[in-house]
C-alpha cells in the first residue's frame, strides 16, 4: 500500500506540471527526440530532460538512446494507479449510499 | 463501467477519467434524505459502512470543516474535508481526503431532487484532483481553472487512450 502510494504521488507530481502534461500529449501523437521536444516547447535540452527524468520516474515514459539519440516514448504505467485510487473511492460511495439506503428503509415513519 | 447491483442505483458513469457521477433514487422525502445527509447523529448510523463511526466535526456551513473516523476491521481511517456550498434541501458540494492519501482532494458534489411522490434522486458528482491542483484552482479564478485543467486533461487522455 505504502510503495503505491508512492508511485500515485509520482504519477501526480509528474502530472502536475502543465509542460509535462503538453509532453504527454506530444509522445501521444508519437515518440519523438529529446532535442525534438526541446525545439517544440522551445526549451533548453536541460530543462526539458528535467521534465522527461520526472515523467520517466512516475512511469509515464520511457526513453531509450540510440547512439547519440536519446528517444522518449509513453512509459507503460500510464495513469493506472490514478484509476485505482478513484475506483476504490467509488466503491466506497456506493457502499455508503447502500447503507444510506438501507437506513432510511430502517426509519421509515419516523418525522 | 458496471452498474450498481443495488435495486436502488439508477447508474453510475464515469464522463471523464476524473469524474465519477453515482445517481440513486431514494424512497423517502427529500427533507429526510437531507437530514441523514446532515445530521451527525444520523451519519454516525449510516456513513461508516456498517463500522463504528466517530463525527469528530461537521461544521456545516460554508468553508465549514468535517472529519469523520471510521472505524473498520482493518484499521482506523480518517476522512475530512471542507464544505464549500450547503444549500437546504437541494444541494451540499465539499472536498473530501483521506489520511490514507495525503495530497489528493475529491470534489463532491451533492445534489437531491424531490421526484413529488415521495421520492428523492440523489445525484453525486466527484471530481479528483492533487491539492497541487486544488490550491492553484482557488488562487486563480475557480471556473476558468476548472476548465482549463480539464481541458488539458481531456486533451491527455485522448492521447493517452
Amino acid at each position: 500500500m505504502v510503495q503505491y502510494q508512492e508511485s500515485l504521488d509520482r504519477s501526480f507530481a509528474a502530472l502536475s506540471d502543465p509542460t509535462r502534461r503538453a509532453i504527454l500529449v506530444r509522445l501521444g501523437r508519437s515518440s519523438a527526440s529529446v532535442s525534438e521536444l526541446a525545439a517544440g516547447f522551445e526549451m533548453t535540452l536541460t530543462g526539458l530532460k528535467k521534465h522527461v527524468l520526472v515523467l520517466e520516474e512516475a512511469g509515464l515514459v520511457q526513453t531509450q538512446k540510440v547512439g547519440r539519440v536519446r528517444h522518449c516514448k509513453l512509459g507503460p504505467r500510464r495513469l493506472e494507479d490514478v484509476s485505482k485510487w478513484i475506483e476504490s473511492y467509488r466503491r466506497q460511495l456506493e457502499q455508503r449510499l447502500d447503507h444510506l439506503a438501507d437506513f432510511l428503509e430502517r426509519t421509515k415513519g419516523t418525522p | 463501467m458496471t452498474p450498481s447491483t443495488s435495486e436502488k442505483s439508477v447508474g453510475v458513469t464515469t464522463p471523464s477519467n476524473r469524474e465519477i457521477r453515482i445517481e440513486r433514487i431514494f424512497d423517502a422525502p427529500r427533507e429526510r434524505v437531507w437530514r441523514a445527509l446532515t445530521d451527525p447523529e444520523l451519519v454516525a448510523q449510516w456513513w461508516g459502512r456498517g463500522n463504528k463511526l466517530v463525527v469528530e466535526r461537521m461544521e456545516l456551513r460554508r468553508g465549514g470543516h468535517w472529519r469523520f473516523v471510521e472505524h473498520a476491521p482493518d484499521g482506523v481511517h480518517g476522512f475530512e474535508g471542507r464544505y464549500r456550498e450547503v444549500t437546504p434541501p437541494e444541494r451540499v458540494v465539499k472536498t473530501f481526503e483521506w489520511d490514507g492519501m495525503p495530497g489528493h482532494v475529491a470534489v463532491e458534489t451533492m445534489t437531491l431532487e424531490d421526484l413529488g411522490d415521495g421520492r428523492t434522486k440523489l445525484v453525486t458528482v466527484s471530481l479528483f484532483h492533487t491539492t497541487e491542483d486544488r490550491d492553484g484552482m482557488l488562487q486563480s479564478d475557480m471556473e476558468q481553472g476548472v476548465a482549463q485543467s480539464y481541458a488539458a486533461l481531456d486533451r491527455l487522455l485522448a492521447a493517452l487512450g
